[in-house]
């Protein structure tokens, strides 16, 4: 955990005069591999986007197969995650534990929600559907990258949990507020990465051409 | 004369504001943006309304959620490095694949059939 441990937790979350950068060394690490999960998500959404502007024949069409109604509320629940996400690490810089316990809490439920969501969703599409990831390039290119995602919030759910366990065993201290940090930032992450899937790969499936 | 003013919010209060406010402009916009698709308007500019409002979405989620708006600099050029390197890569690998030589074979158009007397290819041969 963080080694500081007398300067104010939300002063050093934006400066931290130890570091050559100025910066905590976990966050400037964190932004670097989030910057390269960026890549590989542009690899991702840039396949899919290729593939549906070039069909190939007997391509199933996406609007008969997608539930609006079912992403959207996945898409409300993932931006809900971000806000409590927001508030926990807001909390644990001010040294209200319970308060950052609570909103991990919330975090870890709407995570939770959006996960089910999905698993749903696949099942709907594989059983009702006929979506497999064999079966067409579609099928291929949308499971791989929503998938994708899926793992991510996934990892993030699994993270954040074990945040709230080490919490719970009276080990997280105001101090090690940059550990919540750094796990807020992924999960932030997971909402953006979403905020373009769900624009480039359902909405644009919507709109008549 | 002596003035009072009221007392200033805790730093950390006046950004649980500001966090909730985002949240509620952020589910705005996200509606917004499915009430869109429904409209009758032009292609080209509900796909750039759409992704503008989702850069919108991005920016308001990666400077207030994550921080950078009260960040070094350092922070956003980091993730602006691998941001700008990811959307140049997609957006080339779009325009590369629109290039007609570049479209996959079997996505276009069935190639006319050969003329009845040509000799067969080696390889329809076989």
């Amino acid at each position: 955990m963080s080694s500081a441990t007398t300067a104010d937790p939300a002063a050093l979350a934006h400066h931290d005069p130890t570091t050559a950068t100025g910066v905590p060394n976990k966050k400037i690490l964190m932004w670097a591999f989030l910057a390269s999960d960026c890549m590989f998500f542009g690899a991702l959404i840039s396949t899919h986007l290729i593939y549906r502007l070039h069909p190939m024949p007997g391509t199933p069409s996406p609007r008969e197969i997608f539930d609006l109604e079912l992403t959207s509320f996945s898409t409300f629940i993932l931006l809900m995650s971000s806000v409590t996400m927001a508030l926990a690490v807001n909390a644990i810089q001010h040294g209200q534990l319970g308060r950052c316990r609570g909103m991990l809490m919330a975090t870890i439920l709407f995570g939770g929600i959006f996960l089910g969501c999905q698993v749903y969703e696949f099942n709907h599409f594989v059983h009702e559907k006929s979506l497999t990831l064999s079966g067409s390039i579609l099928g291929s290119t949308f499971y791989t990258l929503t998938g994708t995602h899926g793992i991510h919030v996934l990892l993030g759910v699994v993270w954040l949990c074990s945040i709230l366990l080490y919490s719970a065993a009276g080990k997280l201290r105001p101090q090690d507020a940059i550990d919540v940090e750094s796990a807020g930032l992924y999960w932030h992450f997971v909402d953006i990465v979403w905020i373009v899937i769900f624009t480039a790969v359902y909405l644009l499936e919507y709109l008549h051409r | 004369m002596e003035t009072t003013h009221p007392p200033l919010l805790a730093p950390h209060q006046s950004r649980y504001q500001l966090f909730v406010s985002v949240a509620i402009l952020l589910s705005f916009i996200t509606g917004a943006e499915i009430v869109a698709i429904w409209l009758p308007w032009v292609h080209w500019f509900l796909v750039a309304l759409l992704v503008v409002l989702s850069a919108v979405k991005f920016g308001y989620v990666i400077f207030i959620f994550m921080h950078l708006r009260w960040d070094r600099w350092l922070c956003t050029a980091v993730f602006l490095m691998g941001l700008l390197l990811a959307g140049g890569t997609a957006l080339a690998l779009v325009k590369l694949f629109a290039v007609g030589d570049s479209i996959p074979l079997t996505s276009q158009e069935e190639p006319p059939a050969p003329p009845a007397n040509a000799a067969p290819s080696p390889a329809r041969a076989q």
